[in-house]
């Protein structure tokens, strides 16, 4: 049987870093092909090579069993691949069909064939069950639906080959499920689908087959029916972990963080937050679940004095910090890892021990009089590497060599290091592996047990219901709900987080 | 010894080591086309940036380029875009010679005094395109630029009129007085005491983004505006500070050339010296560092200066140094920026999937 796909001892190096280690896969025809690893395991590097956007270092790449050298991600589509990245490469004021048929137009004496490419585009998401509006402004479509016109375009360009980059990262449940039946459908119609994803329930219930990668290596080729969880998470890690661990009780104590009435305007003066209130006491984690872009991100920077309020105050610890600037605040006792951690969180272009330095550089104990104690920088660099375990060849090496696990590390090493009242940690795991995940989830639960408070925004409901004390539902701006996540199942969380239960009283 | 082989490595596929072969390889095929001893302009070049009054000349010159670099580098460093250098030189200038010939008193006091007076000048005037962007959202990089002309205007202004000297024809004002001259050293034939200034100033900016708070936080805003606010730097406070000591050392250098060379604030002089633009240079090329500002200010002096000797003894045009000027620049400039198109790291490979994946 011929094989789809197949690579055979791809070797990627980066400075210090062996990316991809002589890592073989060969993919069947028709199948869904799960790639699974850490973070930093090489599944991105591994992809991006087979998708021509840089060549390996050593290694051949065969398709339908003819050998391919790509010099670029053209070479790749002209060979039948498609790349759904985990960011949407889209024209936002453009409409699906035009956005779909972008550099193929069908044309009608030379002109674009507006009416024919909206009828193509509604013709193909027909067949795969891709519910898409051909008409629509992308801009306007949840982020659901944009993965679907990724895939629409690939389809369009008559990909054999789709190439999904943790494609469930940010869909809601609901969407998920309609994500695994479109892709079933591909593969039913003969499709081959390469599907990266570091969550192992995702790859039970969707993957034929799956390659394990662990740093660098492809370390297990199994088929999934033969397999199960506990395997693959050993292969992943090189060790077993416990997964389903729920944060045992804690006793609430002293209000730490109080939010009231806090009231945030976006760029229409539309309030984007909106009456929000709540508090954070020590010793607890309130979690706080929503469906992104309802207003989660903006509370997060009004809190940490990112972005202007319109009304409300912020108490912290007894202090009213509501006209504070971000200095003043991080002061006052907060530590904050930002969703963001390429942009916000860390600087590419600084080294591990700069990014690592960030919010600390004005401590007594780091500078006196304004000059750098060098030992003392050291010290703390050396000092969050070794406990927290980022793996990095040099402190002194440019940040931007870190995997993205490796890079959270960094920003959660140092948030933690300023020991804190307040810890407010925005989707810390989300694109993390299991082993960083873990790690994560553990330094939350330890950060309260030693009596922080914790604020936690994510979209993993999994993870608001493993850690959290306390539920908080945010949608449109305001905060729908306050609930005990030892009471409430995951579907009725589900429910507020999509308006349909916004009635209920909150505490 | 493996220490010293990979510092060779790296000067040889370094872009300046590139950039300069090139530039004299070009430089020396024209002198040839046109009939010329490339090897006998090189030696006259060299010989007169190096030796005798041209050492003295070379190191004179490197003080403004060197100086204008240092003074614009500063703001660059922190991502502000100051294109004022200019005008904090001239209007500084104008200052400190105000000063120099105006206050009565020993030399000692008044070179000091004139000085601090075109600094502080000079920072005043940095200030204006530095509060206008954190106040008014105007941003540096124009407003800086259009006040290069508003200082031409109003020392022009000054010097015609007020302080014009009548004696003679020029727009000028009255030559500074013996007294408040900027003493020179008894080395290198008589180099200004500034040379020790500027040294100072290298040796200061070094120590401060080395070893400070600031120039971390300067360095770091310059990186990432958003990371650096989110870490709590004030980046606006940082605007402000950066404009101010860039201002001032630009008003320096602008009293230097006067009470130290030109002896006159000749109307439109100091624009036409054009060291405001060469120091923006220098320190685009040396990357906003001050060790590699100091070394490739005292290249592009010795350039302009061996290039002088080259006419008057080979015949060859004082120009063509203009032409390796521009060359190393441009060869350096786009070294750099292949040099970040090929850099495969896992952050490069993703913005160019951002790209590509449009296709």
């Amino acid at each position: 049987m011929t094989l789809e796909l197949e690579l055979r001892g791809i070797t990627k190096r980066y400075p210090g870093v062996l990316a991809n280690d002589a890592v073989d896969l060969a993919v069947r025809p028709a199948q869904i092909h799960a790639i699974v690893g850490e973070n930093g395991a090489g599944k991105t590097t591994l992809m991006s090579l087979l998708y021509g956007l840089f060549p390996p270092d050593e290694g051949e790449i065969f398709i339908r069993g003819e050998p391919v050298r790509f010099s670029s991600a053209l070479d790749a589509i002209a060979a039948g691949l498609g790349m759904v990245h985990q960011s949407f490469k889209l024209f936002p004021t453009l409409s699906v069909a035009d956005n779909v048929v972008f550099r193929h137009e069908p044309t009608r004496r030379g002109l674009i064939d507006r009416a024919a490419s909206a009828a193509r585009v509604r013709d193909l998401a027909d067949r795969y069950g891709l519910a898409v509006d051909p008409e629509a402004a992308v801009e306007d479509l949840a982020v659901g639906v944009l993965q679907r016109v990724e895939i629409l375009k690939a389809l369009y360009r008559d990909a054999q080959v789709l190439i999904l980059d943790e494609p469930t990262a940010v869909l809601t449940p609901q969407e998920r499920d309609q994500l695994f039946e479109v892709i079933r459908r591909l593969r039913d119609a003969g499709r081959t689908i390469l599907f990266i994803t570091h969550k192992l329930g995702e790859v039970m219930a969707i993957s034929d087959r799956v390659t394990v990668l662990r740093n660098g290596r492809a370390v297990a080729h199994l088929v999934t029916a033969e397999t199960n969880p506990a395997e693959i998470t050993l292969h992943m890690t090189g060790r077993a972990v416990d997964l389903d661990r729920r944060a045992p009780e804690h006793d609430p104590d002293q209000l730490v963080l109080e939010v009231s009435n806090l009231t945030v305007r976006g760029g229409h003066g539309r309030p984007v937050v909106e009456d929000a209130s709540f508090g954070v006491r020590s010793g607890e984690i309130v979690g706080i679940a929503g469906v992104a872009g309802n207003g989660q991100s903006e509370l997060i920077e009004a809190l940490c004095g990112l972005r202007e309020t319109d009304a409300g105050s912020v108490t912290l610890s007894g202090r009213d910090i509501s006209d504070a600037d971000v200095a003043e605040r991080r002061a006052a006792g907060l530590a904050y890892i930002p969703e963001d951690r390429y942009g916000v969180g860390t600087t590419r272009q600084a080294s591990v021990s700069e990014n690592l330095l960030m919010g600390h550089q004005r401590q007594p104990r780091i500078q006196q009089k304004g000059w750098f104690d060098r030992e003392a920088v050291v010290g703390l660099t050396r000092r969050l590497v070794e406990v927290f375990g980022i793996k990095v060849g040099s402190v002194s090496g440019p940040v931007s060599n870190l995997s993205g696990g490796n890079l959270q590390k960094v920003v959660v090493a140092r948030e933690m290091e300023h020991g804190t009242a307040l810890l407010i940690a925005e989707q810390p795991t989300r694109g993390l592996d299991i082993g960083a995940i873990e790690f994560v989830h553990s330094q939350l639960i330890a950060y309260r047990d030693q009596g922080g408070a914790v604020l936690m925004v994510s979209a993993e409901l999994s993870e608001i219901l493993a850690l959290s004390t306390r539920i908080l539902v945010m949608f449109e701006g305001r905060i729908v709900a306050s609930l005990d996540p030892r009471r409430v199942a995951e579907p009725e969380i589900g429910l507020y987080m999509t308006g349909a239960h916004t009635e209920a009283a909150v505490a | 010894m493996d220490e010293l082989r990979s510092l060779s490595q790296r000067a040889l596929v370094s872009p300046v080591t590139f950039s300069l072969l090139f530039a004299f390889a070009l430089a020396a095929a024209i002198v040839a086309i046109t009939g010329g001893d490339p090897l006998a302009a090189g030696e006259e070049m060299f010989t007169g940036a190096v030796t005798g009054s041209g050492l003295r000349n070379t190191l004179g010159r490197a003080i403004p380029i060197i100086g204008m670099a240092l003074a614009v580098s500063i703001a660059f460093r922190s991502g502000i875009i100051n294109l004022g250098g200019e005008g904090q030189m001239v209007i500084g200038g104008l200052a400190g010679t105000i000063v120099a010939i105006y206050l009565p008193g020993p030399g000692f006091l008044i070179v000091p005094t004139a000085m601090v007076a075109g600094a502080v000048v000079g920072a005043l005037w940095a200030m204006l395109p530095a509060y206008g962007q954190t106040k008014l959202r105007l941003p540096i990089l124009i407003t800086s630029l259009l006040l290069n002309y508003v200082a031409r205007a109003i020392t022009g202004y000054l010097v015609r009129f007020p302080l014009s000297d009548v004696s003679v024809t020029l727009a000028t004002t009255r030559q500074v007085p013996e007294t408040a001259r900027m003493p020179k050293m008894p080395i290198f034939g008589g180099v200004s005491l500034s040379l020790i200034l500027v040294i100072l100033l290298v040796v200061l900016l070094w120590l401060v983004y080395t070893r400070t708070v600031v120039g971390y936080e300067t360095q770091m805003a310059g990186f990432n505006m958003r990371s650096a606010r989110y870490g709590g730097i004030d980046v606006e406070q940082r605007t402000v500070q950066v404009m101010v000591v860039g201002g001032a050392i630009g008003g320096l250098i602008g009293t230097h050339l006067i009470i130290g060379e030109a002896l006159r604030f000749i109307d439109g002089e100091l624009v036409l010296s054009g060291f405001a633009w060469t120091g923006l240079l220098v320190a685009l090329l040396a990357v906003n560092r001050p060790i590699p500002i100091f070394v490739t200010g005292l290249f592009f002096s010795g350039l302009q200066i061996g290039g002088l000797a080259m006419q008057r003894n080979a015949g060859v045009s004082w120009r063509l140094s203009q032409v390796l000027q521009a060359v190393v620049i441009v060869a350096v400039a786009c070294r750099l920026a292949i040099r970040r198109s090929d850099r495969p790291t896992a952050e490069a490979g993703e913005t160019e999937a951002a790209g590509l994946g449009e296709v």
